[in-house]
């Protein structure tokens, strides 16, 4: 079916629901390259209008992926609430935008409707959306999770510390894990991306932070984010994992090309459920990122903020305890300067909670993109203010492994500081014991990497 | 600059106001010299019991420095130094620095980092934006002997947002290829400037002549040696179909990060045909000065060439 | 990830005891998929100890070779290994043991029958290294980023080695040890070393073989013995007795400036009885006992962080069957079929020699390797330089011609051209010297190994499908 308008005297027409979303997007190199974009602002705008009158009915309707072919759309569909879809099926775009806009809308509200929102309908709404949109909406929804402590309360704003290595020498790791625990970090994670992914290499990284976890009695959970069949090859030679992690896709294609598929996660759910370090019940770990699936061609011609939605559809029904996109990872040919990473940031924030997902960012950007630490910066501060569940920190905002600038161990504490924001309660009352922190404030003995050392050496 | 007759007169005058301090201390004026000369971390009684004269030659020594004539600018300062000034164990702080090239013991100005490492950091990203964004020198290309081409990227721009035309020619480059350079080679070279610039200029001159010699010595035959401007790894693909070449190495710079912006990579193919999936080449990362050093990845990668010609095969068909 | 496993064995032929142990080294790949290789020891594990013998002897002056062979039979059958397993491994023949008039023939024969590849070994410095990788004193050091001394005192000789963040910082080593007096059942005196009696002409202390030596007279020899030992790691002031007990061979040991000794790991026999006292101050018929009293006493434990050892008696065989074997870097030249090669002595460049050859001056090269191969009655030499982490490709190719020209000329037709190069560019060295060579002799060029002047250096059969050479570094030195 496809869809028309009027504008400034011009006739736009478009060929169906699919296009009209790519072209409605905020412009991004990654649908130029994909050759799905607005070839110019007026026809962006035209698609705006044409989205904004749509039914979500017809968002329903026509998946971006078949779905026949492709088990993400089939885990959308299937898993959707119909009582609730029924009820607002007759909803246009723009209604839902004002609704999730209104005083009167309440998290709970939102809670509510998102069980009968596809990733279609989530990725066009905030296709409708200013950054100050987002940000606003985003700010009204809280989505929590627990696994050995829970993320995602109101007030909190958690961090992801990622001590990674060149070699994974684990005294090297040890000693950026000192130094991120230091200035506060490491209360929604201890999660290291290792250069070699085998099952010894993880299992002595896992058995190291499961024992600076314990030994310094740190309320927090570890991961080691290999592939997902080699972390659960560690779980099953029993290695202590609280949390298995796997990067997604939005589509069936994406996966497999990542070398996974639901039966995947699902075997590796099941595995945490009896030999996990972590009660629970939440133990999975997902990163995303606009642009992967045009990466390996396993977009469907669809636009990349669609495309991305499809992943916390994909996400949702795994109940994972975090997820955040790496939103500058990818490079400039999908996310070409600091305002289409800022974008994207607020968008997959924005998208993921309308979905239900406790999502944090990775507000990164790599030296062959347009951007600098001052927009990392910016994207960090906007996203507290959004509520995101976290962010992540490494040592000054250099990770001397992935070769790219996330937020610095320093970011956390002073985003916190400015927007009165504070760490997971049981970490903090850790930091207060640690000698850290003192009325949500690092106190003079942060950034000491060494005060973690047994004493009496 | 000032002059040094300057600088004393500076420094005696401070030298006057630390004196006027001492009985009135909130003395404004005494407190902005003092701050200029970079001493607010220092306390004033400290230098009760030197000699005024000793007084004057530390401000005039310190001022000197304020005011850039030392140190002299011959030796970089070292940068790696820990900023933490009193750790809980700084034997262990030392041991865990060399341990790891990540930028701990950084310490912090209230929440923020001390200028020194915002500065470090800066200028690392400098040098990785100036990576990116330089061209290799004409006259490097020249001295090595590379035939000149460029892939359908106009600018740098156009290579940074279209992957698809860095892995490409157009017709005359295509025509240029063929009619220059020898076909039907068991190893075609190829240097790229991909992400790094200064990948190649810091590497190129040692790689090239080791791999060429190395591979002679085997009596393996050698190509007329191609620089791809604005090149992507899959342009050897176009460049293998054009020649009919058994193997193409590709040295290519590698996305710079902050620890080194001249990082080198080589993509070697066999039998590479455009539109072949990744998987099937082999790579030898991390070539530079504190990675592995161009001259002995040369020869590495002489080994690597030969093995790849007997087993007729690379990437994850040669890992079998 | 590639990993393999070699079969070591340690063998200690000390002065009054000789014990061997078996451990498994293991190997493996630490390099990603896309870099180049990096071969590295992981990890060494203990599998079997003997027991500890006494060293049999034929008489004061030889070393009975039969009874030695029989014990290390008896221990391959004890342990299960057959001789053809053991892949790696050192023989070392330390103490008064290496004064014997048959040490280098009984070591020789030892290695050759323990195993393909197990070294021989010998020499005071070396001893006291290895006694301090074996005690954990090096990793210790390592660990803690700490200035630590490891005293292994043993029956003949104190090896002292000190270590800064596990770098060897110093070494030496004493004729100080429980065995410097042996005295009968009742207590004559039976034996005096003639460091023994230096230390009691000394001091005045009435010591003589034949006579019955009173408690305070041996007391006091002990505290003077303690005493040299304080001295030497800095305590008070060095007196001339240091000197004079200096085992020969040994290097004098000079305290490193700066940072002083803050921890202290004791190994050897006489350790076991400091860390847990000996109630019969005569327990071995000798003055080891009281000599740990006279430790436990002494400033040792007031001055310093004394630290438990986790290996005391056999320390040096757990050094010497652990620690002995690394492997090469991983980027190398090589021609197969030459291995393993032993004993081959070390040519280490000076600096001012190799800058020299880097700037084009090779003219000295060709007269110093005639000297050194005459020096040696040695036609096989190793040349060792430190060459230069990111050399420009026609400095390095001038380099490799000079060297190869000039050894080429001296060097016996048969015999392969070798360089240890400590950075990591033997692989191109190797290839360019080659080229030179032109097939007509041999090269091996190995590198990431540290080497020095008066080193011999063992070379095994490669592993790890031929990316790495095991490298045994070692001394021989008899007293």
């Amino acid at each position: 079916m496809s869809y028309q308008t009027i504008l400034a005297g011009q006739k736009y027409t478009f060929e169906n629901v699919k296009e009209v979303l790519a072209k409605a997007g905020e412009h991004k190199s990654g649908d130029v390259l994909a050759g799905v974009a607005a070839s110019s602002d007026m026809e962006r705008v035209a698609a705006k209008e044409v989205l904004a009158s749509m039914p979500l009915k017809d968002l329903y309707e026509n998946p971006v992926a078949p779905y026949e072919e492709d088990e993400v759309t089939r885990m959308n569909i299937d898993g959707l609430n119909r009582t609730i879809y029924g009820q607002i099926q007759n909803m246009t775009v723009s209604d839902l935008r004002e609704w999730l806009m209104d005083y009167a809308t309440t998290n709970e509200d939102i809670y509510r409707i998102s069980k009968g929102l596809t990733a279609e309908m989530v990725a066009a709404v905030c296709k409708l959306m200013t950054n100050l949109d987002l940000i606003y909406v985003s700010s009204k929804i809280r989505v929590t999770a627990h696994c050995n402590t829970t993320v995602g309360e109101r007030g909190i704003m958690g961090t992801r510390l990622q001590p990674n290595h060149t070699t994974d020498n684990v005294e090297g790791i040890t000693a950026s894990l000192f130094e991120g625990l230091s200035y506060g970090c490491g209360d929604v994670l201890i999660g290291l991306n290792p250069v070699n992914d085998t099952v010894s290499s993880l299992a002595e990284v896992l058995k190291r932070f499961d024992e600076v976890k314990n030994s310094l009695e740190i309320p927090t959970q570890i991961c080691v984010l290999g592939h997902i069949t080699t972390q659960i090859e560690a779980v099953r030679q029993g290695a202590p994992c609280d949390m298995i992690f796997q990067s997604i896709a939005g589509s069936e294609k994406g996966n497999r090309a990542f070398g996974f598929g639901k039966e995947t996660v699902e075997e590796a759910l099941a595995l945490l459920q009896v030999h996990g370090t972590a009660p629970g019940p939440n133990v999975l770990y997902f990163e995303t990122g606009q642009g992967s699936e045009l990466s390996s061609d396993a977009h469907w011609g669809a636009d990349q903020v669609t495309m991305e939605a499809r992943c916390y559809a994909f996400a949702r029904p795994f109940h994972p305890f975090m997820v955040n996109t790496v939103v500058g990872f990818i490079g400039p040919e999908y996310l070409y300067d600091s305002k289409q990473v800022i974008r994207a940031g607020l968008e997959d924030h924005f998208m993921a909670k309308l979905s239900g997902i406790p999502m944090g960012c990775d507000c990164c950007y790599t030296n062959h993109m347009m951007a600098d630490q001052n927009d990392i910066e910016n994207l960090a501060l906007l996203l507290g203010a959004a509520g995101v569940n976290y962010i992540l920190g490494v040592p000054t905002s250099d990770d001397i492994m992935l070769n790219y600038q996330t937020n610095a161990y320093h970011d956390i504490g002073t985003i916190r500081e400015i927007l009165g924001l504070r760490p997971i309660p049981a970490f903090e009352r850790w930091l207060e014991k640690m000698g850290i922190m003192e009325n949500g404030r690092l106190t003079k003995y942060a950034g000491d990497p060494t005060i973690f050392l047994q004493k009496g050496r | 600059m000032l002059s040094s007759e300057e600088i004393a007169r500076i420094a005696d005058e401070i030298t006057s106001l630390f004196e006027m301090r001492k009985t009135a201390p909130s003395n404004e004026p005494a407190q902005a010299a003092y701050h200029a000369a970079g001493r607010e971390n220092q306390p004033a009684a400290k230098s009760e019991g030197g000699s005024i004269l000793q007084q004057k030659e530390e401000e005039k020594k310190q001022l000197e420095q304020v005011a850039g004539s030392i140190p002299e600018a011959d030796t970089e300062p070292d940068r790696r130094q820990p900023l933490l000034t009193d750790p809980a164990d700084p034997d262990a702080l030392r041991r865990m620095m060399s341990k790891t090239t990540a930028r701990i013991g950084v310490s912090h100005a209230g929440p923020r980092l001390k200028t020194q490492t915002m500065l470090k950091l800066r200028m690392d990203h400098a040098a990785a934006r100036d990576a990116v964004m330089m061209d290799v020198s004409e006259a490097l290309i020249d001295r090595l002997g590379l035939l000149f081409t460029k892939t359908r990227c106009e600018d740098k721009n156009t290579y940074l947002t279209r992957p698809d035309l860095g892995r490409d020619f157009d017709d005359e480059t295509r025509k240029l290829i063929s009619e220059s350079c020898k076909h039907d080679v068991d190893v075609q070279l190829i240097v790229s400037d991909g992400l790094s610039s200064s990948a190649i200029e810091a590497n190129a001159e040692r790689i090239l002549p080791v791999i060429t010699e190395g591979l002679k010595e085997r009596g393996i035959s050698v190509g007329t040696p191609i620089f791809v401007k604005y090149g992507r790894v899959a342009a050897q693909d176009r460049i293998s179909e054009l020649l009919n070449a058994t193997i193409v190495c590709s040295l290519i710079g590698e996305r710079p990060g902050l620890a080194t912006a001249e990082s080198m990579s080589a993509y070697i193919s066999y039998k590479a045909t455009v539109g072949m999936p990744e998987a099937r080449r082999t790579v030898v990362s991390n070539i530079h000065k504190d990675g592995v050093p161009a001259v002995e990845a040369g020869a590495y990668i002489v080994d690597l060439l030969a093995l790849i010609l007997e087993k007729k095969a690379s990437g994850v068909e040669l890992q079998k | 990830m590639e990993q393999s496993r070699m079969l070591s064995v340690g063998i200690d032929i000390g002065t009054s005891t000789t014990s061997v142990i078996f451990s498994h080294l293991f190997v493996e790949n630490t390099a990603g998929y896309f870099s180049v290789p990096a071969v590295r020891i992981i990890d060494k594990k203990v599998f079997y100890r003997s027991p500890v013998y006494t060293t049999p002897l034929l008489d004061a002056s030889l070393i009975d070779g039969k009874a030695l062979a029989k014990i290390i039979e008896s221990e391959y059958a004890g342990a299960g290994v057959a001789f053809s397993e053991v892949q790696t491994g050192a023989v070392i023949i330390t103490g008064e043991s290496a004064r014997k008039e048959n040490a280098r023939m009984i070591l020789e024969e030892m290695s050759g029958f323990a195993g393909d590849f197990v070294v021989s070994t010998a020499g005071p410095d070396l001893e006291s290294v290895i006694a301090g990788q074996g005690s954990g004193a090096q990793r210790y050091s390592e660990e803690n980023s700490a200035v630590v001394a490891n005293l292994d005192i043993g029956g003949g000789t104190t090896n002292i080695v000190i270590f800064d963040s596990g770098e060897i910082v110093a070494k030496g080593c004493l004729d100080i040890g429980g065995r410097q007096v042996t005295l009968s059942d009742d207590g004559q005196v039976t034996y005096v070393s003639p460091s023994a009696e230096k230390i009691a002409a000394f001091f005045h202390i009435p010591i003589e073989v034949g006579a019955y030596a009173s408690e305070e007279a041996l007391d006091r020899l002990c505290d003077a013995m303690s005493a040299i030992l304080e001295e030497i790691i800095g305590i008070g002031d060095r007196s001339a007795l240091a000197d004079a007990v200096r085992t020969k061979g040994s290097t004098d040991l000079a305290l490193p400036a700066g940072r002083p000794v803050r921890h202290i790991f004791f190994s050897g026999g006489v350790a076991k009885c400091i860390y847990s006292p000996e109630h019969d101050r005569h327990a071995y018929g000798d003055i080891g006992v009281i000599l740990a009293e006279a430790i436990r006493r002494s400033r040792f434990f007031t001055t310093y962080h004394v630290v438990q050892a986790e290996e005391t008696i056999r320390a040096t065989v757990i050094g010497a069957g652990t620690y002995t074997t690394s492997v090469s870097g991983s980027t190398i030249t090589y021609r197969e079929g030459l291995f393993p090669m032993k004993n081959v002595p070390v040519l280490a460049l000076t600096e001012r020699e190799e800058s020299a050859l880097w700037n084009g001056d090779a003219a000295f090269l060709e007269e110093k390797v005639r000297w050194f191969l005459k020096q040696n009655d040695s036609t096989q030499m190793v040349l060792a330089i430190k060459g230069r982490s990111d050399p420009d490709y026609t400095d390095l190719k001038r380099l490799a011609y000079d060297l190869a020209t000039a050894m080429d000329r001296v060097l016996d037709p048969s015999v392969p051209l070798i360089v240890i190069v400590r950075e990591d560019i033997a692989k191109a060295l190797g290839q360019i010297l080659r080229q030179i060579l032109g097939g007509r002799r041999a090269v091996i060029a190995v590198d990431e190994i540290r080497v020095e002047q008066n080193n011999f250096v063992d070379f095994g059969n490669p592993i790890m499908n031929g990316l790495v050479i095991p490298v045994v570094v070692k001394t021989l030195i008899f007293g």
